[in-house]
């Protein structure tokens, strides 16, 4: 069999003139850092949440994010675990709700950009992600009922939902906890990172401002280039959001003790494919079913299981511990995990891209540095809700 | 020399009657198959589709299977397209996305006279 190839090459991002000698990154290297850019992005709605972007609809969101009540017992709320001044995680290793759970509290900052969410991607929407940890037991134990009941006897709730809705709190369980996802999701798109020294840093190279790069740290600056380099780093975490939105196998167990696995993203597609409030199914309110493409053609296969989400490597100043079970501490544990990576750990279906990185300790700082430059130092902030006329604040 | 005439003359038929531009093409014994994507840009992350016209002399071939991998990673796509004929040795595959930076080879599966094979063309990705 013989084929001729086709060779469709996209072209680099333009890269400036006289930056490579002063910052020690050749124009490849240079080109690369660029593509992680610009920041922030423009806000964008989400078509299939008629009331994303709605401000009655992020008011409730917000008042339902802080509101115990959203539990069985009255006493988790989404912010136990996402706490605003933890970069919405809670710092454990493995997060608590009513009782403990297998994996890490994943950030919210940004979580408007992922295609798929959750660590094993088992939602594919904001919204019904949103929903999915008021009715699970170890989360918040309720139910739809509950939902419906809560939001319909409080005078606030009630009032900010037919802002949001045009109509009174729903009877119905299930669209209750529709509605109440649909909300939590419209204010969890508000929820975004500024920007930070790498930013600064980007946008001086993409303009060609070399004395303005050269403000950014020596060492962040040799960590970049380890980062899009030789560390190969960009090929997961590519991009604006430091992240492909995809899942992968970096080598880190998946045994859960007492004979029990985290499957990971092959679990995750179950889940997604036999999701009610799904965006192939009707609590949908994308009418021309571009949303749901990912959705109708997800496919697993053995490599999948194990795999976890990439995570963005934006603010990880905020959000230790890290992986998804939280077994990392700091930084410098995660970057020593991929320099010593243990590859009789990975599966024969796992990511053939990796190897041990064998980081001296002079490298491994420049990375840690480069990757703390990545931080908001602004994300505790918690966004004001908007004010909804008529509805008591 | 008649194998090769063969070839050029299936090239130039099913570039001349493609309708689809701008075009790749790859090739593979005595079967073409011009092609092109939509968006035409293909962006990282990005759902895509791929509009492919077959050509050769003969039996007409049909395209069983549209796909993707990555060579050097030994992965494909996490995700699976619907191929769709549309006739006169027209297809629609959708639902394709490249998920990482680097080489990716789009890959085509043909049968005739029920045998199958494989065209390839590589797509570099930065």
């Amino acid at each position: 069999m013989r084929a001729l190839a086709a060779i469709i090459v996209l072209a680099l991002a333009t890269t400036p003139c006289g930056a490579t000698e002063i910052l020690g990154l050749d124009d490849t290297e240079v080109a690369r850092v660029i593509q992680h850019g610009p920041w922030p992005p423009a806000p964008a709605r989400d078509p299939s949440n008629a009331v994303s972007g709605h401000p009655a609809a992020i008011a409730l969101g917000h008042r339902l994010f802080f509101e115990v009540r959203l539990s069985a017992t009255g006493t988790v709320a989404c912010a136990t675990c996402h706490v605003p001044a933890r970069g919405f995680t809670d710092g454990r290793s493995r997060a608590v709700g009513l009782a403990p759970g297998d994996r890490n509290t994943p950030t919210l900052l940004d979580v408007a950009l992922h295609r798929w969410f959750s660590w094993d991607g088992r939602a594919d929407s904001l919204w019904s992600q949103s929903l999915k940890p008021i009715v699970d037991p170890r989360e918040m134990g309720a139910s739809g009922a509950h939902v419906a009941k809560l939001v319909r006897d409080d005078a606030a709730l009630a009032c900010l939902h037919v802002k949001a809705f045009g109509a009174p709190p729903a009877l119905e369980p299930e669209r209750a906890l529709v509605h109440a996802g649909k909300a939590l999701a419209a204010f969890l798109e508000t929820v975004r990172s500024g920007r930070t020294a790498f930013d600064d840093f980007r946008d001086a190279l993409a303009r060609g401002d070399v004395g303005a790069a050269a403000r950014y740290p020596a060492a962040a600056r040799r960590g970049a280039k380890l980062f899009v380099g030789a560390g190969r780093c960009r090929v997961c975490h590519v991009g604006p959001a430091f992240t492909n939105g995809e899942f992968h196998d970096v080598g880190v167990p998946y045994s859960l003790g007492g004979g029990r696995v985290d499957a990971g993203r092959s679990e995750g597609i179950k889940r997604v494919r036999a999701d009610p409030f799904n965006l192939l199914g009707p609590w949908s309110d994308d009418r021309t079913g571009s949303a749901a493409v990912k959705t109708r053609h997800v496919e697993g296969t053995p490599a999948s299981f194990g795999q976890f989400k990439t995570p963005s490597l934006r603010n990880l100043g905020h959000t230790a511990p890290y992986m998804h079970d939280g077994r990392y501490a700091s930084l410098r544990d995660v970057v020593r995990h991929y320099s010593d990576l243990d590859m009789e750990r990975i599966h024969t279906h796992g990511e053939q891209l990796l190897r041990p990185l064998k980081l001296s300790t002079g490298e491994s700082e420049d990375l840690v540095a480069f990757l703390e430059s990545l931080t908001d130092r602004g994300v505790a902030r918690v966004p004001s809700p908007p004010v909804v006329e008529g509805c008591r604040p | 020399m008649v194998a090769l005439w063969l070839i050029a003359s299936a090239a130039d038929a099913c570039e001349s009657s493609s309708g689809i531009t701008p075009a790749a093409r790859v090739e593979s014994s005595g079967i073409v198959v011009v092609f092109r994507t939509v968006p035409p840009v293909i962006e990282l992350g990005r759902h895509f589709a791929v509009e492919a016209l077959v050509c050769a002399h003969g039996a007409m071939p049909i395209l069983t299977r549209v796909d993707a991998e990555m060579p050097e990673h030994r992965h494909g796509m996490n995700y699976r397209p619907a191929l769709h004929d549309i006739g006169g040795g027209r297809y629609l595959a959708e639902g394709l996305l490249f998920h990482m930076p680097g080489r990716w080879q789009l890959l085509f599966d043909v049968e005739r006279d029920g045998r199958r094979t494989r065209l390839t063309g590589d797509i570099v990705l930065e």
